[in-house]
């Protein structure tokens, strides 16, 4: 029998418990224990960035995190971006700088930016492909993502100063 | 043109955002592998450690005992009909196109990543442990696992299936406007004779969504499956087929790809989890691992090209000799289809006197190839572009002027004697060098080769078509429905692929009905309610699909003109479309469709009906999208690395119905493209067979921080036939990126001679002579 450990942490506000098996990922946990089915299994080998979330504000593959190592950590996923309206303008600006086309890693991409924006709300364009350079995508040559983060940027900081 | 539409343009030429998008970067978008089912059985490959051997026995009794472990399959317990994997129409069979050669499970495995067996179990990792427990009898054979061995001079052969005792699959390609003799004869006359080899290496589609599949039998006795198929008819076909079953037991349902590019154009381990979930009577699902993915998948025809060709001192192309060899793989899927789709290619860019194309697809021991964005085009277009840079150089001639010398002009008639329609390419490249500043770029480059950094500055010409005619029959399908408030409901055969396919059918339809977009839903191929389609390939979706939806709603309008004449009793010929209503511009009054669908369901002017219609579109016309590509790179002589600076792609494409979605696939091609030139090769070890590289970190696909600097600009003059005057764009977008990167790198290096991709550093450092 696998080892098994009590692991508590915060999942997109909520506090949970999960007895877990030594050898999940929080790729695993996030798909099949909790349904959350936007962060998406790409590679499995840390290479991707389609199973990218927030780690403590840290934007983080979730398919090579092992769950025991969760422990008393704040995860968001994109199910999170979507339910935070500061946040959302992240995947709102993908929408309206067409940066979406088969949309497979944009959820991950949209995390790595957010992890970018909140470290980093004034980036520049080589800041912005820096920090998404450990995410693939084989649609859109980067180009409207990247106009889509420094748009958020923009709409971010506007935000902050509109509350 | 349709000239006879409403006047105002609230929706071609607009840039809505893709349908879909919104949920997609939300993460609610459900993709194949999101999909919720009750019940759901894991699945997992047993994949072949051999090049070729035969499959003696199989013994599954330990995996079958282990807990959670459901069922196996095998070549011992499963139909084992051949079918072919990339057939459109039912009838495909002709053993020349379409080689059945594939089984669910065979008694041989031809290539490292063959599928040897599966296990269906209640966890995947139950059913992977599982795999590894079958154990499997093999006689190993000699395999052939090069292109290069497989086409020696009496050389051994990888299958069983080659004709005339060769590794030639299917057959050769052969024509032209002479014969091969004739044309080779009038090559070597000339007053400038080149010859050129070019080695295109084997490369990936690298979707990052890993290929998955979830097969369900229910007690109906229908076979349904979920796929993010781009040829959903096809796939229900080779199903029905292979399990015996009538077609109208058999559900393709495309779910929504995370990637495609071919690459899930033709039927890949669906008859597997089918085969599993017709034991079971439980859904089964299937995801690969990305290793699993690369091997087991499908890729793009490695190929070897030799180009000959006989100029004048003046730079005019007299005669060409193609020759051309693709790397087929293990099977023969759409091998010889891609040869016929590259042979093409060889007639509709440049005007001579006589050309002549041979081609055949060879069957190898390695990975099978398919459809690629591009099929068989980029191979060809990389070669003889190369070529045509080495001839200007040869010539003393600028590389834009020799082109501009020998691309055909709109409505030439090609060697062939086929009208080119309006083939823009010319304007592209005139478009191109201005914008560029290509003159400067290029002689401030050349005034600098002291340092180990060269500078390098390169461009090519493309040329792809829209849809299959001209090769093969194409045509499509559309229903259109009227709803009682005046919206509307299209069901297409079309698959979009993300790339707004469906966005820009609704514009063409809510642009035709003078509706706003909203009101128009449009839903895409599923074999239960999307009439007939060939499949998301051959740059066909908005060209031939749009072309469809228009011609449905014309019927709808004229439909609605019909009720609308007999309530305003007025003549059809008074009444137009405007924002939703039939309008009579003389007296002013107006009726929204809403009424006019109702007025039709009560029985006004006719019968009780419903205003909808069944339209069918089948291409009669072969038209070409050009592109030229401009690129900048720098070439490290130290340490071989190329860095693109710049690249300006410019495009004909018809009238753009969505500009930003189109340049969003420029985009992506050029992605594509770089990766082609520079970095990307599925790498097999030459004894064993085995994929050295399958992985995302191994192979290196162009990352946001190595990308260069994009201008797209498009000439938006009419297409005479296609939809509002648009046609392909999907395949363009990556055919003439290559070529480009490498001109610039041999220009960079003094206009060394360069004979393959990708131009990885290693490369470019034995060709400099560095390294050996």
């Amino acid at each position: 029998m696998e080892q098994t450990q009590l692991v508590r942490f915060v999942l997109n506000g909520t506090k949970r418990e999960l007895t877990v098996v030594r050898s999940w990922t929080l790729l695993h946990v996030l798909r099949e224990v909790y349904h959350l089915t936007g962060t998406k299994y790409g590679c499995g080998t840390n290479d991707c960035g389609s199973c990218k979330v927030l780690i403590d504000g840290k934007a983080t593959n979730s398919c090579s995190f092992p769950m025991h190592k969760l422990e008393g950590k704040h995860v968001l996923t994109i199910e999170g971006v979507r339910d935070n309206p500061k946040y959302r303008l992240v995947p709102e600006a993908f929408v309206r700088c067409h940066a979406v086309q088969c949309g497979f890693c944009t959820p991950g991409m949209v995390i790595a930016a957010l992890g970018l924006l909140l470290e980093n709300p004034h980036p520049t364009e080589h800041d912005v492909a820096e920090a998404l350079s450990g995410n693939l995508c084989r649609c859109t040559g980067y180009v409207n993502i990247l106009k889509a983060v420094l748009d958020a940027a923009g709409r971010m900081e506007e935000y902050t100063h509109g509350q | 043109m349709d000239s006879d539409v409403p006047v105002i343009l609230t929706s071609i030429g607009d840039s809505p955002s893709n349908k879909e998008s919104l949920s997609k970067a939300l993460g609610s978008a459900q993709y194949v592998d999101d999909l919720p089912f009750h019940d759901l059985a894991y699945a997992a490959l047993l994949l072949s450690p051999h090049a070729r051997a035969r499959v003696v026995n199989i013994d599954a009794r330990e995996a079958l005992q282990m807990e959670g472990v459901l069922a196996v399959v095998h070549c011992f317990n499963t139909p084992a009909r051949r079918y072919n994997s990339a057939i459109r129409f039912y009838s495909d069979d002709s053993p020349c196109d379409m080689p059945k050669t594939e089984r669910i499970f065979d008694t041989e495995v031809r290539f490292v990543g063959d599928r040897v067996a599966a296990v269906a179990a209640l966890t995947e990792e139950i059913a992977r442990k599982a795999a590894q427990l079958i154990s499997v009898e093999y006689e190993v054979l000699a395999p052939v696992i090069t292109l290069e061995e497989a086409v020696a001079k009496n050389a051994p052969l990888a299958t069983d299936f080659g004709v005339d005792g060769t590794n030639i699959c299917g057959g050769a390609v052969a024509y032209g406007n002479d014969t091969e003799e004739s044309v080779l004869r009038q090559v070597r006359t000339q007053e400038i004779v080149h010859e050129s080899h070019f080695h295109a290496a084997r490369v990936h589609h690298g979707y990052i969504e890993p290929v998955t599949h979830v097969a369900a039998y229910d007690d109906e006795g229908v076979l349904t499956v979920w796929t993010p198929s781009q040829s959903v008819f096809s796939f229900r076909d080779v199903l029905s087929y292979v399990f015996d079953l009538p077609q109208s037991q058999v559900h393709v349902v495309k779910t929504i790809p995370g990637g495609a590019f071919g690459g899930k154009l033709e039927v890949m381990h669906e008859p597997v989890v089918a085969a599993l979930a017709m034991q079971l009577h439980r859904p089964v699902k299937l995801r690969l691992n990305r290793k699993e993915t690369f091997a087991a998948s499908r890729s793009r025809h490695e190929a070897l090209l030799t180009i000959s060709s006989g100029f004048r001192v003046n730079g005019i192309l007299v005669s060409q000799h193609v020759k051309s060899l693709l790397n087929t793989g293990a099977y023969a899927g759409s091998g010889p289809n891609t040869v016929g789709a590259q042979s093409g290619k060889t007639f509709v860019q440049y005007r001579a006197e006589s050309l002549f194309y041979h081609g055949c697809p060879i069957y190898t021991n390695s990975p099978i190839a398919g459809a690629m964005r591009g099929y068989g085009c980029p191979q060809i277009m990389v070669a003889r572009e190369v070529h045509m840079d080495q001839v200007a150089h040869r010539l003393g001639l600028d590389p834009v002027e020799l082109r501009m010398a020998n691309l055909l002009e709109p409505h030439e008639k090609n060697v062939l004697g086929k009208d080119m329609h309006v083939f823009l390419a010319k304007e592209c490249l005139v478009k191109g060098t201005e914008m560029f500043g290509w003159e400067q770029k290029r002689r401030a480059a050349e005034a600098d080769r002291s340092g180990s950094r060269r500078i390098g500055v390169g461009m090519a010409c493309a040329v792809h078509g829209s849809g299959w005619y001209g090769v093969y029959q194409d045509m499509t399908v559309v229903t259109m429905l009227m709803n009682n408030d005046g919206s509307v409901q299209v069901l297409a055969g079309i698959h979009d692929l993300g790339t707004g396919a469906r966005t820009i059918l609704m514009q063409i339809t809510a642009q035709a009905l003078g509706l706003p977009l909203q009101m128009v839903a449009l839903h895409d191929a599923d074999t239960r309610c999307s009439p007939v389609d060939l499949g998301a390939q051959a740059s066909r979706s908005t060209y031939i699909g749009g072309s469809c939806v228009l011609k449905a709603a014309k019927d709808i309008r004229r439909q609605l003109h019909e009720v609308a004449a007999v309530l305003l009793e007025v003549p059809q010929e008074e009444l137009s479309l405007l924002s939703g209503c039939v309008v009579h511009q003389d007296s002013g009054r107006s009726i929204p469709f809403g009424r006019l669908v109702d007025a039709a369901q009560k029985g006004v002017g006719g019968s009780q009906r419903q205003i909808a219609t069944v339209q069918s579109f089948a291409s009669e016309m072969a038209v070409y999208s050009s592109s030229a590509v401009f690129v900048q790179v720098c070439v490290d002589t130290d340490n071989g690395e190329v860095e693109v600076r710049q690249v300006l792609s410019v495009h004909h494409s018809g009238t753009p119905i969505n500009p930003a979605l189109c340049e969003a696939q420029v985009h992506g091609g050029i992605h594509m493209g770089l990766g082609y030139a520079l970095s990307e090769q599925m790498e097999t070890d030459p004894n064993s067979g085995a994929l050295k590289n399958p992985s995302f970190r191994s192979y290196r696909m162009f990352r946001s921080n190595r990308m260069p600097r994009i201008e797209v600009y498009f000439i938006k003059t009419p297409e005479e036939s296609g939809p509002y005057g648009a046609k392909g764009l999907g395949e363009i977008a990556t055919d003439g990126v290559a070529p480009a990167v490498v001109n610039a790198v041999s220009h960079a290096l003094g206009n060394l001679m360069i004979d393959r991709i990708p131009l990885t550093p290693k490369t470019v450092l034995r060709m400099i002579g560095k390294i050996t």
